[in-house]
């Protein structure tokens, strides 16, 4: 009778050990998945002529594969923490990817040409007929009023979404999907109707020739222009904005050129020599096949005493040191620079001069720096990592997608988080366009397509339940990085299809979702 | 226990509450004092969560009067109610299973550095403060951060009348608390009613079917039939017996055993 007494209901649960609890972390499973891709994205990136046993010597992992793989993976982390929050307070968002289509081509079309409000009213003089009223016009609009004129058009379309769904209880799933193809088809007509000269009828589904706004910078003795015009001004131009330098500012350009030209004068030596040594390889082969054993040795003998005169570093010119002095001035539009331009330059320039990493095949200073998106999408990762486990509102959105309607009995305003995660959610896709237009200087109708269903398949690798009031910041993180490493992992796997990232990201994808609603039940005690 | 002559916490005087044409309360009175478990008897259909969605503020009643300490007061909403200290325990108790009985404990009412909904919350406080009062009415929590769902019925239970006690609830009204546990949380359930009830100055209005637990903890019983009060009184007043005829709405509930046979 005692022992039974003294038995409790927390010993029926076997208890955790030390690997077992470990194991049982609801994290593990998408970090593993991680590290794998991160190991396959290492070793088959390796060129085929290497035999290494460190996954950082492959394609992948050097300064450019870095540059390359984190901006997939930061744009689309960008919009999966909105996705994420979203789905964390029990609703979600298909309208992200239109979003980011129409975001891009407002802001790049009023980047072009400006932006008016035009009010049509109907006029009675000379017969009835609609007049235009002109009642505010811009024609040049800097990148922060074009920032701030996206935000008005777009944060409010997420605000009607979510008005629509609290109001109404539709499920989030239909209003977003008429979101959707409202945004899409609206994005195509505008820039078809707006999206021309006044000599033409009608317009692109594209917005090309927008100035390259990060890159422009404020020339002395020439006025504002893009770097790249002012590289190639005549060079009497450039030698006299030389001759207005500093003396040690010379001395550091001329510094860092001699480096750059003595490195590109190696690599062309060593490209001379494998081009001088690859067909007396070549012929080795033949000859060891033929066992001719003279032609061997003196094959070999060739190849031993292969030389060549090393290629003599160019020296370096006025000119040569304008157009470096050109490259380090800072832009004056900063906006732009911001979302569209890079970061960690200096570092970038470190890892090259001196430490002769960050180096190309032709000598060259391989990437410039992380782009810019990369560190938005750091910042927008912590402020929510505060916001959701750190302050109020983070619990108001976890109970609000956990149990509605215990939430409203507590008084949490419900309506209020919802409608302020579509918000979140348009606010990200427009973070998105903005560093893609700054980026690249166009934007296209078909913009972000599909990138609505990444955003929600990122979360729910990183253990986003669908039902809502579960997951973490960190694991739509990991989530972002998994969907961007296979991608570019599976790209590098010789003898394969691209595509089969996708195929591989679909397992993934079921997968987690039965992880995490396994999860799930054993939280909620079904288990 | 508390003597009839001391003030009760909250009274109603002839409660009327219609829905259109339908009379879902026709007159009723009753008084609830601190200190005692009021239990409110009656079958379904009777009337009873009409008159605590009075008491609570969700319904407006039609006619009476509902006093809370001596004064007259009127309920437009449930946060009237939960200001003057009535504290609702539903039935699916209003937590959340996916978050930690602190998170739960707390929701909507944080702790919080700051002003705004994006102020900081002070979770070590917190923390302190869910596991003591969850202590004071006898459940210990080793884990504040322990999922909601991991914890028994009766566990939960605790954890919602413990947070309406420390929100300021000086009347508890507990809505059918022991329905859907088992045998063994069932008691727990009572142990903290129990407790609650020795603090001595909170008034308990406990919903029940069960005529057993009601006579385990209960000090006064009301009887509700279609709307109107049948029988009222203490537990030294009325007989068992009493109380099952009471409870089946004034009828004679004859040998069950006999009429099965």
């Amino acid at each position: 009778m005692t022992s039974e007494l003294s038995r409790q209901e927390a010993d029926r649960h076997r208890p955790k050990g030390g690997l077992r609890s470990i194991i049982s972390r609801p994290e593990i499973g998408p970090i593993g998945v991680m590290l794998l891709l991160f190991g396959m994205l290492g070793y088959f990136s390796i060129p085929a002529a290497e035999t290494t046993w460190n996954p950082f010597a492959g394609e992948g992992f050097n300064a450019l594969g870095i540059r390359n793989n984190l901006r997939v993976i930061s744009q689309l982390g960008i919009i999966a923490l909105g996705a994420g929050l979203l789905i964390i307070a029990g609703e979600f968002d298909l309208s992200i990817g239109s979003m980011i289509g129409f975001a891009g081509a407002c802001m790049a079309m009023t980047l072009r040409w400006g932006f008016s409000i035009i009010l049509p009213y109907l006029s009675f003089e000379g017969g009835a007929h609609l007049e235009f009223y002109t009642l505010l016009h811009i024609p040049d609009v800097s990148p922060s009023l074009a920032i701030f004129i996206t935000l008005c058009f777009t944060l409010t379309f997420g605000w009607i979404q979510g008005f629509i769904i609290v109001r109404s209880g539709l499920p989030s799933f239909i209003v977003t999907l008429g979101g959707l193809f409202f945004l899409r088809g609206l994005t195509e007509v505008s820039l078809r109707s707006f999206n021309h000269r006044p000599d033409q009828s009608k317009g692109a589904t594209t917005v090309t020739e927008i100035p390259d706004l990060k890159n422009v910078i404020n020339l002395p003795g020439h006025g504002e222009m893009e770097r790249e015009a002012a590289k190639y001004l005549p060079e009497a131009d450039l030698i006299s904005i030389v001759k207005g330098l500093p003396a040690d500012t010379i001395t550091e350009i001329t510094e860092r050129l001699e480096y750059t030209f003595q490195r590109v004068a190696e690599a062309k030596t060593d490209l001379m020599v494998a081009k001088g040594v690859k067909p007396l390889e070549r012929a080795l082969e033949n000859a060891l096949e033929s066992n001719n054993e003279f032609m061997v040795k003196t094959i070999q003998d060739k190849i031993a005493n292969f030389k060549i005169d090393p290629v003599v570093p160019k020296s370096v010119t006025e000119v040569d040191i304008a157009r470096a002095y050109i490259d380090t001035i800072s832009t004056v539009q900063p906006i732009a620079d911001f979302f569209g331009g890079n970061i960690l330059e200096s570092l970038f320039d470190w890892l090259y001069f001196p430490i002769d990493w960050n180096t190309n095949n032709f000598g060259n200073q391989f990437a410039p720096g992380l782009y810019s998106c990369v560190m938005i999408w750091v910042i927008l990762s912590l402020v929510c990592y505060i916001v959701l486990s750190k302050t109020q509102v983070g619990n108001w959105i976890y109970s609000t997608g956990g149990n509605l309607s215990a939430a409203q009995a507590n008084g949490v305003p419900t309506n209020k988080v919802k409608i302020s995660l579509f918000v979140f959610s348009a606010f990200c896709a427009t973070l998105f366009a903005t560093c893609q237009v700054f980026e690249v200087n166009t934007s296209d109708a078909a913009k972000g397509n599909l990138k609505e269903l990444e955003a929600i398949a990122a979360a729910v690798i990183g253990g986003i339940v669908m039902t809502g009031g579960f997951g973490t910041v960190l694991g739509i993180i990991v989530g972002a990085f998994i969907f961007g490493l296979a991608k570019e992992a599976f790209f590098y796997i010789p003898g394969i299809d691209g595509s089969f990232y996708r195929v591989f990201l679909g397992f993934v994808i079921i997968a987690s979702a039965l992880l995490n609603e396994n999860i799930r039940k054993r939280i909620m005690g079904n288990i | 226990m508390v003597d009839a002559s001391s003030q009760p916490l909250i009274e109603t005087q002839n409660l009327v509450k219609k829905f259109g044409s339908f009379t879902a309360l026709n007159g009723v009175s009753l008084k609830v004092f601190p200190g005692e478990v009021h239990a409110l008897l009656g079958d379904n259909g009777a009337g009873k969560s009409t008159l605590i969605k009075a008491l609570s503020g969700v319904h407006q009643p039609t006619s009476g009067k509902i006093f809370v300490e001596g004064k007259e007061t009127r309920f437009n909403s449930p946060r009237d109610a939960s200001g003057v200290g009535i504290g609702t325990v539903y039935q699916d108790l209003a937590l959340n299973s996916l978050t930690s009985v602190t998170r739960n404990f707390f929701l909507g009412r944080e702790m919080k550095f700051g002003k705004g909904p994006f102020g900081i919350l002070k979770m070590k406080e917190m923390h302190e403060i869910a596991i003591n009062e969850m202590a004071k009415i006898g459940i210990k929590i080793e884990d504040p951060e322990q999922p909601v769902g991991t914890m028994s019925g009766g566990q939960r239970q605790t954890l919602a009348i413990a947070r309406a006690i420390y929100f300021g609830a000086k009347v508890l009204i507990l809505d059918e608390p022991t329905s859907a546990l088992g045998q063994l949380q069932q008691m727990e359930v009572l142990k903290t009613i129990k407790k609650v009830q020795q603090l001595g100055h909170i008034a308990i209005i406990l919903i029940t079917h069960n005529e057993i637990h009601a006579r385990l903890i209960a000090d006064r019983y009301t009887f509700i039939s279609l709307g109107e009060v049948i029988g009222s009184g203490t537990s030294k007043d009325l007989e068992s017996d009493d109380i099952r005829r009471l409870m089946a709405g004034g009828a004679k509930v004859g040998d069950l055993a006999k009429e099965l046979a």
